[in-house]
């Protein structure tokens, strides 16, 4: 079965995250080795997530770990876990 | 690649082990250990929150509360999923609670709730690649932050949960308390929308630019 341009969006998410039958596997890699709007597709999502994973890695508010570990002790201190 | 998956395996049966450990050892009675249990989740379980309330304050609040009840209620887990799993679920629910006592309108009743329906990538005149080389400019971070900002609640919650913590399908299923199909198309969907909303900012700034180049 030859898939066309909407089943490869309709797999993209799958194909990234390796959760694909190794048949349509083949078929998603031989339709954007010819398809360039499906390989742009593809690459730029996956540009994207590796871009968003790196981004939020640096996203805390200044001083919350710390006020964190100071709620904390206070609880650790004085309760017990149920 | 394949060649990692036995590595990565031990690699995560090894931090389980470290985890149930550390709760071990909470549990009797060594209860400075929780910092150490809950330290590479601070952030995840923070950004979880954000992604629902949008206010750095109350995910702040939410997020403490969460690692609270976590302390609290950490015999109630019974290690039939992973330590995170359970914990992103209280958090996520923390900040559900909060948000319903906003009563705020959720984002997501302005988006059409179809989960089944059609999805068509923007297809922009000048489609190109997002080219590797422009990954660490400092223009394409404000980008990403936008393109997140602008994605609808459920599916900023999803790629935090999954892309951005690596949580798989199974676990991010549990937390949203969602089939693992419809994980998987919300996920789907999700990404593609946020590659759209990533592509349409940088089209606009390449064309900003031409436009700017053509004028004397």
């Amino acid at each position: 079965m030859k898939l066309d341009c909407k089943h490869i969006w309709r797999e993209l998410s799958n194909y990234l995250d390796g959760e694909i039958a190794e048949e349509v596997r083949r078929e998603v890699e031989a339709h954007v080795a010819q398809c360039k709007h499906c390989a742009a597709l593809l690459d730029s999502t996956h540009n994207v997530l590796v871009l968003v994973a790196d981004e939020r890695r640096m996203e805390l508010p200044p001083g919350f770990n710390a006020r964190l570990r100071e709620r904390l002790e206070r609880e650790l201190a004085t309760s017990q876990p149920d | 690649m394949g060649g990692c998956v036995p590595a990565m395996v031990e690699e995560l049966t090894a931090k389980k082990e470290r985890e149930y450990r550390l709760i071990d050892r909470v549990l009797s009675g060594h209860h400075e250990d929780f910092h150490e249990l809950i330290a590479a989740y601070r952030r995840g379980v923070y950004l979880a929150a954000y992604d629902i309330l949008q206010i750095a304050a109350d995910a702040e609040e939410v997020a403490q509360e969460a690692f609270l009840k976590a302390f609290r209620g950490l015999r109630g887990f019974r290690r039939e999923s992973q330590f995170a799993t359970w914990l992103f679920r209280i958090a996520v629910n923390e900040a559900r609670m909060k948000l319903r006592r906003r009563r705020e309108v959720p984002l997501e009743s302005v988006f059409p709730d179809d989960e089944e329906g059609d999805y068509t990538p923007t297809m922009l005149a000048d489609w190109r690649e997002i080219p590797s080389d422009a990954l660490l400019r400092e223009e394409t971070r404000r980008f990403v932050r936008e393109a997140i900002a602008a994605l609808p609640e459920r599916y900023r919650e999803i790629i935090t949960l999954r892309d951005v913590n690596g949580l798989n399908i199974a676990e991010t299923a549990e937390i949203l308390g969602i089939s693992t199909g419809n994980t998987k198309v919300r996920l789907l969907r999700a990404r593609l929308l946020l590659r759209d909303l990533f592509v349409e900012r940088t089209n606009r700034k390449g064309k900003a630019q031409s436009q700017r180049g053509a004028t004397p």
